[in-house]
Protein backbone atom coordinates (compact mmCIF):
# COMPACT_ATOMS: atom_id res chain seq x y z
CA UNK A 1 0.00 0.00 0.00
CA UNK A 2 3.13 2.17 0.97
CA UNK A 3 4.18 2.05 -2.79
CA UNK A 4 0.21 1.98 -4.19
CA UNK A 5 -0.95 5.32 -3.10
CA UNK A 6 1.95 7.02 -5.03
CA UNK A 7 1.51 5.17 -7.89
CA UNK A 8 -2.32 5.79 -8.03
CA UNK A 9 -1.99 9.50 -7.42
CA UNK A 10 0.33 9.28 -10.33
CA UNK A 11 -2.03 8.52 -12.29
CA UNK A 12 -4.90 10.50 -11.81
CA UNK A 13 -2.66 13.21 -11.70
CA UNK A 14 -1.50 12.42 -15.47
CA UNK A 15 -5.12 11.70 -16.39
CA UNK A 16 -6.20 15.16 -14.97
CA UNK A 17 -3.14 16.97 -16.09
CA UNK A 18 -4.44 16.40 -19.55
CA UNK A 19 -6.66 18.34 -21.57
CA UNK A 20 -8.36 14.77 -22.55
CA UNK A 21 -10.17 14.00 -19.20
CA UNK A 22 -11.63 17.40 -19.27
CA UNK A 23 -12.65 17.26 -22.48
CA UNK A 24 -14.31 14.30 -22.45
CA UNK A 25 -16.38 15.02 -19.20
CA UNK A 26 -17.32 18.62 -20.70
CA UNK A 27 -18.36 17.02 -24.08
CA UNK A 28 -20.43 13.90 -22.54
CA UNK A 29 -22.46 16.09 -20.14
CA UNK A 30 -23.31 18.74 -22.92
CA UNK A 31 -24.42 16.06 -24.97
CA UNK A 32 -26.09 13.99 -21.97
CA UNK A 33 -27.97 17.74 -20.91
CA UNK A 34 -29.04 18.08 -24.40
CA UNK A 35 -30.49 14.65 -24.33
CA UNK A 36 -31.71 15.00 -21.11
CA UNK A 37 -33.81 18.02 -22.02
CA UNK A 38 -35.23 17.45 -25.63
CA UNK A 39 -36.54 14.04 -23.73
CA UNK A 40 -37.44 15.26 -20.96
CA UNK A 41 -39.34 18.45 -22.78
CA UNK A 42 -40.61 15.90 -25.42
CA UNK A 43 -42.35 12.77 -23.59
CA UNK A 44 -42.51 15.02 -20.02
CA UNK A 45 -41.97 11.42 -18.40
CA UNK A 46 -40.03 11.36 -14.82
CA UNK A 47 -37.27 8.76 -15.87
CA UNK A 48 -33.29 8.35 -17.13
CA UNK A 49 -33.82 5.12 -19.08
CA UNK A 50 -33.44 7.22 -22.26
CA UNK A 51 -30.18 8.95 -19.90
CA UNK A 52 -28.89 5.70 -19.34
CA UNK A 53 -28.75 3.78 -22.85
CA UNK A 54 -27.39 7.30 -24.40
CA UNK A 55 -24.89 7.40 -21.46
CA UNK A 56 -23.79 3.95 -22.22
CA UNK A 57 -23.44 4.49 -26.30
CA UNK A 58 -21.29 7.57 -25.82
CA UNK A 59 -19.20 5.83 -22.82
CA UNK A 60 -18.52 3.09 -25.77
CA UNK A 61 -16.58 5.90 -27.33
CA UNK A 62 -15.38 8.00 -25.07
CA UNK A 63 -14.03 5.36 -22.44
CA UNK A 64 -11.06 3.94 -25.22
CA UNK A 65 -10.06 7.52 -25.54
CA UNK A 66 -9.12 7.84 -21.53
CA UNK A 67 -7.61 4.32 -21.85
CA UNK A 68 -5.98 4.67 -24.85
CA UNK A 69 -2.99 5.82 -23.48
CA UNK A 70 -2.50 3.98 -20.50
CA UNK A 71 0.32 1.90 -21.65
CA UNK A 72 0.49 2.57 -25.07
CA UNK A 73 1.66 6.00 -24.12
CA UNK A 74 4.03 5.35 -20.79
CA UNK A 75 5.49 2.24 -23.45
CA UNK A 76 6.02 5.28 -26.36
CA UNK A 77 7.90 7.76 -24.22
CA UNK A 78 9.61 4.85 -22.49
CA UNK A 79 8.63 5.90 -18.78
CA UNK A 80 7.23 2.13 -18.80
CA UNK A 81 10.54 0.88 -18.78
CA UNK A 82 11.19 3.54 -15.28
CA UNK A 83 8.52 2.19 -13.62
CA UNK A 84 8.33 -1.25 -14.25
CA UNK A 85 12.25 -0.97 -12.85
CA UNK A 86 11.56 0.70 -9.68
CA UNK A 87 10.90 -1.97 -6.84
CA UNK A 88 6.64 -1.63 -7.78
CA UNK A 89 3.87 -4.38 -8.07
CA UNK A 90 3.24 -5.39 -11.97
CA UNK A 91 -0.58 -5.93 -10.50
CA UNK A 92 -0.16 -2.34 -8.70
CA UNK A 93 0.78 -0.24 -11.99
CA UNK A 94 -1.99 -2.27 -13.55
CA UNK A 95 -4.82 -1.48 -10.65
CA UNK A 96 -3.77 2.26 -9.98
CA UNK A 97 -4.22 3.15 -13.57
CA UNK A 98 -7.40 1.05 -13.71
CA UNK A 99 -8.83 2.76 -10.35
CA UNK A 100 -7.69 6.16 -12.24
CA UNK A 101 -9.66 5.74 -15.23
CA UNK A 102 -12.68 4.69 -13.68
CA UNK A 103 -12.15 8.03 -11.05
CA UNK A 104 -12.62 10.09 -14.23
CA UNK A 105 -15.48 7.81 -15.30
CA UNK A 106 -17.56 7.75 -12.38
CA UNK A 107 -16.84 11.51 -12.02
CA UNK A 108 -18.66 12.16 -15.76
CA UNK A 109 -21.05 9.47 -14.69
CA UNK A 110 -22.25 11.18 -10.72
CA UNK A 111 -22.35 14.79 -12.59
CA UNK A 112 -25.38 13.76 -14.72
CA UNK A 113 -26.78 12.76 -11.17
CA UNK A 114 -28.21 16.43 -11.20
CA UNK A 115 -30.64 15.03 -13.60
CA UNK A 116 -32.10 12.88 -11.06
CA UNK A 117 -31.95 15.73 -8.72
CA UNK A 118 -34.12 18.04 -11.32
CA UNK A 119 -36.80 14.73 -11.62
CA UNK A 120 -36.96 14.92 -8.07
CA UNK A 121 -37.29 18.32 -7.48
CA UNK A 122 -40.31 19.15 -10.56
CA UNK A 123 -41.68 15.35 -10.55
CA UNK A 124 -41.97 11.70 -8.86
CA UNK A 125 -39.86 9.65 -10.70
CA UNK A 126 -39.34 5.72 -9.83
CA UNK A 127 -35.77 6.16 -7.66
CA UNK A 128 -35.70 2.00 -7.96
CA UNK A 129 -34.74 2.14 -11.73
CA UNK A 130 -32.33 5.19 -11.89
CA UNK A 131 -29.91 3.81 -8.49
CA UNK A 132 -29.86 0.19 -10.85
CA UNK A 133 -29.49 2.12 -13.88
CA UNK A 134 -26.54 4.49 -12.19
CA UNK A 135 -24.55 0.45 -11.01
CA UNK A 136 -25.12 -0.71 -14.68
CA UNK A 137 -23.50 2.47 -15.78
CA UNK A 138 -20.81 1.80 -13.21
CA UNK A 139 -20.12 -1.82 -14.01
CA UNK A 140 -20.16 -1.64 -17.75
CA UNK A 141 -17.53 1.31 -17.51
CA UNK A 142 -15.88 -1.18 -15.24
CA UNK A 143 -16.02 -3.87 -17.57
CA UNK A 144 -14.95 -1.24 -20.78
CA UNK A 145 -12.41 0.20 -18.68
CA UNK A 146 -10.63 -2.59 -18.06
CA UNK A 147 -11.06 -4.01 -21.67
CA UNK A 148 -9.46 -0.73 -22.51
CA UNK A 149 -6.50 -0.84 -20.30
CA UNK A 150 -5.50 -4.56 -21.47
CA UNK A 151 -5.99 -3.62 -25.03
CA UNK A 152 -3.26 -0.22 -24.02
CA UNK A 153 -0.99 -2.76 -22.79
CA UNK A 154 -0.66 -4.96 -25.78
CA UNK A 155 0.36 -1.79 -27.62
CA UNK A 156 2.75 1.49 -28.45
CA UNK A 157 0.02 2.94 -30.76
CA UNK A 158 -2.58 4.85 -28.75
CA UNK A 159 -4.81 5.02 -32.29
CA UNK A 160 -4.42 1.38 -32.60
CA UNK A 161 -5.46 0.79 -28.90
CA UNK A 162 -8.66 3.20 -29.04
CA UNK A 163 -9.75 1.81 -32.38
CA UNK A 164 -9.00 -2.17 -30.81
CA UNK A 165 -11.10 -1.19 -28.09
CA UNK A 166 -14.00 0.53 -29.57
CA UNK A 167 -14.41 -2.71 -31.70
CA UNK A 168 -14.22 -5.18 -29.20
CA UNK A 169 -16.89 -3.13 -27.23
CA UNK A 170 -19.30 -2.49 -30.04
CA UNK A 171 -19.29 -6.18 -31.18
CA UNK A 172 -19.71 -6.98 -27.45
CA UNK A 173 -22.70 -4.84 -27.00
CA UNK A 174 -24.26 -5.74 -29.95
CA UNK A 175 -23.07 -9.88 -29.97
CA UNK A 176 -26.81 -10.53 -29.41
CA UNK A 177 -28.17 -9.49 -32.56
CA UNK A 178 -25.77 -12.18 -34.40
CA UNK A 179 -26.53 -14.26 -31.21
CA UNK A 180 -30.32 -14.74 -32.76
CA UNK A 181 -29.24 -15.93 -35.96
CA UNK A 182 -26.99 -18.82 -34.87
CA UNK A 183 -28.70 -22.20 -32.98
CA UNK A 184 -30.14 -22.40 -29.02
CA UNK A 185 -27.12 -23.52 -27.65
CA UNK A 186 -24.67 -20.96 -28.92
CA UNK A 187 -27.02 -18.48 -28.55
CA UNK A 188 -27.24 -18.49 -25.01
CA UNK A 189 -23.64 -19.02 -24.68
CA UNK A 190 -23.31 -15.73 -27.25
CA UNK A 191 -26.33 -13.72 -24.95
CA UNK A 192 -24.18 -14.61 -21.76
CA UNK A 193 -21.15 -12.32 -23.27
CA UNK A 194 -23.97 -9.11 -24.76
CA UNK A 195 -23.35 -6.39 -23.19
CA UNK A 196 -26.97 -4.78 -24.09
CA UNK A 197 -28.08 -8.24 -22.68
CA UNK A 198 -26.25 -7.58 -19.03
CA UNK A 199 -26.91 -4.20 -19.12
CA UNK A 200 -30.47 -3.72 -19.70
CA UNK A 201 -32.02 -5.50 -16.70
CA UNK A 202 -30.18 -2.59 -14.87
CA UNK A 203 -31.80 0.50 -16.57
CA UNK A 204 -35.31 -1.29 -16.37
CA UNK A 205 -34.60 -1.90 -12.37
CA UNK A 206 -33.94 -5.94 -12.70
CA UNK A 207 -30.97 -6.30 -11.11
CA UNK A 208 -29.48 -9.76 -11.29
CA UNK A 209 -26.51 -11.19 -9.69
CA UNK A 210 -25.50 -12.98 -12.57
CA UNK A 211 -25.27 -9.67 -14.37
CA UNK A 212 -23.53 -8.32 -11.54
CA UNK A 213 -20.99 -11.24 -11.17
CA UNK A 214 -20.80 -10.89 -15.46
CA UNK A 215 -19.17 -7.50 -14.82
CA UNK A 216 -17.01 -8.22 -11.72
CA UNK A 217 -15.54 -11.64 -13.81
CA UNK A 218 -15.06 -9.68 -16.62
CA UNK A 219 -13.00 -6.75 -15.26
CA UNK A 220 -11.09 -9.12 -13.40
CA UNK A 221 -9.85 -10.78 -16.03
CA UNK A 222 -9.47 -7.93 -18.11
CA UNK A 223 -7.02 -7.02 -15.55
CA UNK A 224 -5.10 -9.71 -15.19
CA UNK A 225 -5.00 -10.26 -18.94
CA UNK A 226 -3.09 -6.96 -18.76
CA UNK A 227 -0.89 -8.31 -15.51
CA UNK A 228 -0.19 -10.93 -18.07
CA UNK A 229 0.43 -8.79 -21.13
CA UNK A 230 3.06 -6.68 -19.28
CA UNK A 231 4.42 -9.37 -17.14
CA UNK A 232 5.40 -10.77 -21.09
CA UNK A 233 8.06 -9.44 -21.73
CA UNK B 1 33.22 -10.27 -1.16
CA UNK B 2 30.14 -11.24 -2.95
CA UNK B 3 29.40 -9.53 -5.77
CA UNK B 4 26.78 -7.14 -6.66
CA UNK B 5 25.81 -8.91 -9.89
CA UNK B 6 26.39 -12.76 -10.88
CA UNK B 7 25.24 -13.44 -14.21
CA UNK B 8 24.97 -16.80 -15.68
CA UNK B 9 24.63 -18.46 -19.35
CA UNK B 10 22.14 -15.40 -20.12
CA UNK B 11 20.03 -15.80 -23.55
CA UNK B 12 17.36 -13.80 -24.82
CA UNK B 13 15.56 -14.93 -28.26
CA UNK B 14 13.48 -12.06 -29.56
CA UNK B 15 11.52 -14.64 -31.76
CA UNK B 16 13.97 -16.51 -33.65
CA UNK B 17 16.60 -13.45 -33.57
CA UNK B 18 18.99 -14.10 -30.43
CA UNK B 19 19.46 -10.95 -29.09
CA UNK B 20 22.04 -12.56 -25.96
CA UNK B 21 23.66 -15.59 -26.23
CA UNK B 22 24.99 -17.01 -23.25
CA UNK B 23 26.59 -14.13 -21.41
CA UNK B 24 27.90 -14.92 -17.90
CA UNK B 25 29.86 -12.17 -15.98
CA UNK B 26 29.97 -10.83 -12.66
CA UNK B 27 30.29 -7.29 -10.65
CA UNK B 28 31.90 -6.57 -7.46
CA UNK B 29 31.55 -4.43 -5.10
CA UNK B 30 32.67 -0.53 -5.57
CA UNK B 31 33.50 -1.87 -9.29
CA UNK B 32 33.18 -0.25 -12.51
CA UNK B 33 32.43 -2.65 -14.82
CA UNK B 34 31.53 -1.67 -18.64
CA UNK B 35 29.90 -3.19 -21.32
CA UNK B 36 30.95 -2.29 -24.80
CA UNK B 37 30.24 -3.13 -28.19
CA UNK B 38 28.84 -1.88 -31.20
CA UNK B 39 24.84 -0.81 -31.69
CA UNK B 40 22.57 -4.07 -31.50
CA UNK B 41 25.26 -5.87 -29.49
CA UNK B 42 22.97 -6.88 -27.13
CA UNK B 43 24.10 -4.37 -24.20
CA UNK B 44 20.87 -2.79 -23.46
CA UNK B 45 18.89 -5.89 -23.57
CA UNK B 46 21.47 -7.47 -20.73
CA UNK B 47 20.82 -4.02 -18.90
CA UNK B 48 16.92 -4.64 -18.95
CA UNK B 49 17.60 -7.97 -18.30
CA UNK B 50 19.23 -7.35 -14.79
CA UNK B 51 17.21 -4.38 -13.93
CA UNK B 52 13.72 -6.98 -14.37
CA UNK B 53 11.91 -4.82 -17.39
CA UNK B 54 12.89 -7.96 -19.31
CA UNK B 55 12.76 -11.84 -18.94
CA UNK B 56 16.11 -14.07 -20.26
CA UNK B 57 14.83 -16.83 -22.20
CA UNK B 58 17.15 -18.86 -20.13
CA UNK B 59 20.06 -18.14 -17.69
CA UNK B 60 20.13 -16.83 -14.02
CA UNK B 61 20.90 -13.37 -12.69
CA UNK B 62 21.01 -12.11 -9.11
CA UNK B 63 21.19 -8.30 -8.26
CA UNK B 64 22.95 -8.33 -4.78
CA UNK B 65 22.21 -11.56 -3.88
CA UNK B 66 18.68 -11.73 -5.24
CA UNK B 67 17.16 -13.56 -8.28
CA UNK B 68 15.82 -10.65 -10.81
CA UNK B 69 12.67 -13.28 -11.36
CA UNK B 70 12.10 -14.93 -8.26
CA UNK B 71 12.97 -11.93 -5.64
CA UNK B 72 12.33 -9.30 -8.51
CA UNK B 73 10.54 -6.88 -6.26
CA UNK B 74 13.74 -7.12 -4.01
CA UNK B 75 16.62 -7.15 -6.55
CA UNK B 76 14.82 -4.29 -8.25
CA UNK B 77 14.81 -2.21 -4.70
CA UNK B 78 19.15 -2.77 -4.69
CA UNK B 79 19.51 -1.01 -8.04
CA UNK B 80 19.09 2.60 -9.74
CA UNK B 81 18.55 2.57 -13.64
CA UNK B 82 19.12 5.00 -15.74
CA UNK B 83 17.79 3.76 -19.34
CA UNK B 84 19.29 4.89 -22.50
CA UNK B 85 16.86 7.91 -23.63
CA UNK B 86 16.41 9.52 -19.98
CA UNK B 87 12.87 8.47 -20.04
CA UNK B 88 10.99 10.89 -17.56
CA UNK B 89 7.63 11.95 -16.41
CA UNK B 90 7.80 15.43 -18.32
CA UNK B 91 4.68 16.75 -17.56
CA UNK B 92 5.91 17.03 -13.59
CA UNK B 93 8.03 19.59 -12.02
CA UNK B 94 11.57 18.00 -11.24
CA UNK B 95 11.31 17.65 -7.35
CA UNK B 96 8.13 15.99 -7.51
CA UNK B 97 9.34 13.72 -10.01
CA UNK B 98 12.06 12.55 -7.44
CA UNK B 99 9.24 12.31 -4.52
CA UNK B 100 7.62 10.23 -6.89
CA UNK B 101 10.56 8.05 -7.50
CA UNK B 102 11.59 8.10 -4.00
CA UNK B 103 8.07 7.20 -2.49
CA UNK B 104 8.32 3.79 -5.12
CA UNK B 105 11.41 2.91 -3.98
CA UNK B 106 9.86 2.79 -0.52
CA UNK B 107 11.54 5.48 1.36
CA UNK B 108 9.65 6.79 4.26
CA UNK B 109 7.92 10.60 4.34
CA UNK B 110 9.94 11.35 6.77
CA UNK B 111 13.09 10.91 5.11
CA UNK B 112 12.30 10.72 1.69
CA UNK B 113 12.57 15.30 1.72
CA UNK B 114 16.15 14.85 2.99
CA UNK B 115 17.17 11.80 0.34
CA UNK B 116 15.47 14.50 -2.38
CA UNK B 117 17.85 17.50 -1.39
CA UNK B 118 20.73 14.74 -1.00
CA UNK B 119 20.33 13.93 -4.77
CA UNK B 120 19.81 17.52 -5.48
CA UNK B 121 22.64 18.81 -4.47
CA UNK B 122 24.87 16.02 -5.36
CA UNK B 123 23.49 17.17 -9.35
CA UNK B 124 23.95 20.26 -8.77
CA UNK B 125 19.72 20.20 -9.36
CA UNK B 126 19.22 23.28 -7.10
CA UNK B 127 18.61 25.49 -9.86
CA UNK B 128 15.61 23.74 -11.97
CA UNK B 129 14.38 21.86 -8.77
CA UNK B 130 10.43 23.20 -9.11
CA UNK B 131 10.79 23.66 -13.25
CA UNK B 132 9.08 21.48 -15.11
CA UNK B 133 11.06 18.72 -16.96
CA UNK B 134 9.69 19.70 -20.28
CA UNK B 135 11.29 22.68 -20.22
CA UNK B 136 15.02 20.92 -19.42
CA UNK B 137 18.20 20.68 -21.51
CA UNK B 138 19.19 17.25 -22.12
CA UNK B 139 22.01 17.90 -19.67
CA UNK B 140 19.93 18.49 -16.53
CA UNK B 141 17.36 15.52 -17.84
CA UNK B 142 20.42 13.43 -17.25
CA UNK B 143 20.88 14.35 -14.35
CA UNK B 144 17.28 14.08 -13.08
CA UNK B 145 17.61 10.39 -14.54
CA UNK B 146 20.67 9.91 -12.47
CA UNK B 147 19.18 11.59 -9.50
CA UNK B 148 16.23 9.52 -9.23
CA UNK B 149 18.27 6.24 -9.99
CA UNK B 150 20.06 7.34 -6.87
CA UNK B 151 17.36 7.60 -4.15
CA UNK B 152 17.12 5.14 -1.47
CA UNK B 153 21.09 4.29 -1.30
CA UNK B 154 20.91 1.40 -3.90
CA UNK B 155 24.10 -1.06 -4.54
CA UNK B 156 24.23 -1.09 -7.92
CA UNK B 157 23.84 1.80 -10.21
CA UNK B 158 22.88 0.73 -14.11
CA UNK B 159 23.47 3.49 -16.78
CA UNK B 160 22.89 2.38 -20.01
CA UNK B 161 24.52 5.06 -22.93
CA UNK B 162 24.87 7.61 -19.80
CA UNK B 163 26.92 10.35 -22.05
CA UNK B 164 24.75 9.68 -25.15
CA UNK B 165 23.71 13.04 -26.70
CA UNK B 166 25.84 14.98 -24.34
CA UNK B 167 28.05 18.12 -24.91
CA UNK B 168 31.70 17.81 -24.09
CA UNK B 169 31.28 19.26 -20.73
CA UNK B 170 28.64 17.77 -20.01
CA UNK B 171 30.31 14.18 -20.76
CA UNK B 172 32.92 15.38 -18.42
CA UNK B 173 30.82 16.12 -15.53
CA UNK B 174 28.93 12.45 -16.31
CA UNK B 175 32.36 10.78 -16.06
CA UNK B 176 33.49 12.77 -12.79
CA UNK B 177 30.19 11.56 -11.26
CA UNK B 178 30.77 7.76 -12.03
CA UNK B 179 33.94 7.96 -10.79
CA UNK B 180 32.82 9.83 -7.66
CA UNK B 181 29.91 7.21 -7.47
CA UNK B 182 32.01 4.27 -7.46
CA UNK B 183 33.35 4.65 -4.32
CA UNK B 184 30.26 3.98 -3.10
CA UNK B 185 28.04 1.87 -5.00
CA UNK B 186 29.02 -0.74 -7.90
CA UNK B 187 28.24 0.59 -11.64
CA UNK B 188 27.11 -1.47 -14.56
CA UNK B 189 27.47 1.14 -17.54
CA UNK B 190 27.17 0.70 -21.23
CA UNK B 191 29.04 2.63 -24.04
CA UNK B 192 29.74 2.45 -27.70
CA UNK B 193 32.56 4.35 -27.12
CA UNK B 194 36.07 3.09 -26.36
CA UNK B 195 37.48 5.96 -25.27
CA UNK B 196 34.62 6.20 -22.21
CA UNK B 197 35.26 3.17 -21.35
CA UNK B 198 38.75 3.48 -20.68
CA UNK B 199 38.44 6.63 -18.49
CA UNK B 200 35.98 5.48 -16.41
CA UNK B 201 35.67 1.57 -15.95
CA UNK B 202 37.85 -1.01 -13.84
CA UNK B 203 36.74 -3.82 -16.41
CA UNK B 204 35.03 -4.20 -19.51
CA UNK B 205 32.95 -6.94 -21.13
CA UNK B 206 33.52 -6.61 -24.98
CA UNK B 207 30.27 -8.34 -27.13
CA UNK B 208 29.26 -8.26 -30.39
CA UNK B 209 26.39 -10.17 -31.35
CA UNK B 210 24.65 -11.04 -27.85
CA UNK B 211 27.89 -12.64 -27.25
CA UNK B 212 30.58 -11.72 -24.79
CA UNK B 213 33.64 -12.11 -26.37
CA UNK B 214 36.31 -11.20 -23.51
CA UNK B 215 36.32 -9.32 -20.27
CA UNK B 216 39.42 -7.00 -20.01
CA UNK B 217 40.52 -5.77 -16.77
CA UNK B 218 41.62 -1.60 -17.24
CA UNK B 219 43.07 0.87 -14.80
CA UNK B 220 39.87 1.88 -13.68
CA UNK B 221 38.62 5.42 -12.40
CA UNK B 222 40.47 7.20 -14.79
CA UNK B 223 44.08 6.07 -13.83
CA UNK B 224 45.08 3.95 -17.39
CA UNK B 225 46.86 1.44 -16.12
CA UNK B 226 49.79 1.66 -18.87
CA UNK B 227 52.17 4.64 -18.62
CA UNK B 228 54.62 5.55 -21.77
CA UNK B 229 57.53 7.37 -19.99
CA UNK B 230 61.49 8.45 -21.91
CA UNK B 231 64.14 8.14 -19.83
CA UNK B 232 67.27 9.08 -20.47
CA UNK B 233 70.65 7.25 -20.45
CA UNK B 234 68.86 3.90 -19.48
CA UNK B 235 69.33 0.45 -21.35
CA UNK B 236 66.84 -2.03 -21.39
CA UNK B 237 68.28 -4.47 -19.21
CA UNK B 238 68.60 -2.25 -16.33
CA UNK B 239 65.21 -0.60 -16.59
CA UNK B 240 63.87 -4.11 -17.30
CA UNK B 241 66.01 -5.21 -14.01
CA UNK B 242 65.51 -2.45 -12.04
CA UNK B 243 61.75 -2.26 -12.36
CA UNK B 244 61.50 -6.12 -11.16
CA UNK B 245 61.63 -4.90 -7.53
CA UNK B 246 59.31 -2.42 -8.19
CA UNK B 247 55.75 -3.71 -7.04
CA UNK B 248 52.98 -3.42 -9.14
CA UNK B 249 54.97 -2.15 -11.92
CA UNK B 250 56.74 -3.93 -15.26
CA UNK B 251 57.48 -3.21 -18.46
CA UNK B 252 55.48 -4.18 -21.35
CA UNK B 253 56.56 -2.98 -24.31
CA UNK B 254 60.20 -1.53 -25.13
CA UNK B 255 61.95 0.86 -27.62
CA UNK B 256 65.05 1.29 -26.36
CA UNK B 257 66.74 2.80 -29.04
CA UNK B 258 64.20 5.89 -28.65
CA UNK B 259 64.57 5.23 -25.11
CA UNK B 260 60.60 4.67 -24.62
CA UNK B 261 59.34 2.14 -22.25
CA UNK B 262 55.28 1.48 -21.53
CA UNK B 263 55.13 0.20 -18.25
CA UNK B 264 51.91 -1.39 -16.71
CA UNK B 265 51.26 0.16 -13.36
CA UNK B 266 48.58 -1.02 -11.21
CA UNK B 267 48.23 2.29 -8.86
CA UNK B 268 48.40 4.52 -12.33
CA UNK B 269 50.51 7.13 -14.22
CA UNK B 270 52.01 9.37 -10.81
CA UNK B 271 52.91 6.12 -8.83
CA UNK B 272 54.43 4.87 -11.75
CA UNK B 273 56.66 8.04 -12.19
CA UNK B 274 57.40 8.50 -8.63
CA UNK B 275 58.81 4.89 -8.75
CA UNK B 276 60.86 5.42 -11.69
CA UNK B 277 62.52 8.55 -9.80
CA UNK B 278 63.04 7.11 -6.79
CA UNK B 279 64.61 4.36 -8.62
CA UNK B 280 67.21 6.60 -9.77
CA UNK B 281 65.82 7.28 -13.27
CA UNK B 282 66.13 10.41 -15.67
CA UNK B 283 62.21 10.76 -16.54
CA UNK B 284 62.06 12.78 -19.33
CA UNK B 285 58.41 12.17 -20.59
CA UNK B 286 55.62 10.34 -19.47
CA UNK B 287 51.79 10.12 -20.20
CA UNK B 288 49.10 7.93 -19.84
CA UNK B 289 49.75 5.35 -23.31
CA UNK B 290 45.75 3.86 -23.12
CA UNK B 291 44.69 0.78 -22.05
CA UNK B 292 45.59 -1.62 -25.55
CA UNK B 293 41.51 -2.04 -25.57
CA UNK B 294 40.89 -0.48 -28.84
CA UNK B 295 44.05 -3.61 -30.04
CA UNK B 296 41.83 -5.76 -28.70
CA UNK B 297 38.28 -4.22 -29.33
CA UNK B 298 39.61 -4.53 -32.93
CA UNK B 299 41.10 -8.55 -32.79
CA UNK B 300 38.02 -9.34 -31.04
CA UNK B 301 35.54 -7.93 -32.77
CA UNK B 302 37.40 -8.70 -36.55
CA UNK B 303 38.25 -12.16 -35.53
CA UNK B 304 34.41 -12.88 -34.18
CA UNK B 305 33.50 -11.56 -37.77
CA UNK B 306 35.71 -13.73 -39.45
Amino acid sequence: MKRFLPLLGKEVRALFYSPIAYIIIGVFLILMGYSFTITLFVNKFATLVHIFFQSAGLLFLLIPIITMRLFAEERKAGTLELLLTAPVRESHVVIAKYLASMAVVLAMIALTGTYAFVLGLFGSPEWGPIYSGYLGLALLSSTLVSLGLMISALTANQVVAAIVTIGISFLLWTIDTLAAMMPDALERVLISFSLLARFQPFVTGAMYLSDFGFFVSSTLLALFLAMRALARR
Amino acid sequence: MTPVIVAESLTKLYGSRLAVDQVSFDVKPNEVLGLLGPNGSGKSTILRILTGYLRPTSGTAKVAGYDVIENGLEARGQLGYVPEDVPLYTHMRVYEFLELMGRLRGLAETSLPREVDQVVERLSLGAVRSLLISKLSRGYRQRVAIAQALLGKPKLLVLDEPTNGLDPRQIIEVRELIRTLARELSILVTSHILAEMERVAHRVAILLDGKLLSVHTLGGNGTSSRVRVRLRGSDEPTVRSRLSAVPDLAVAEAQPAQGTYVLESARGTAYAVRALVESGFAVEEASQAGTGLEELFLRLTEGAQR
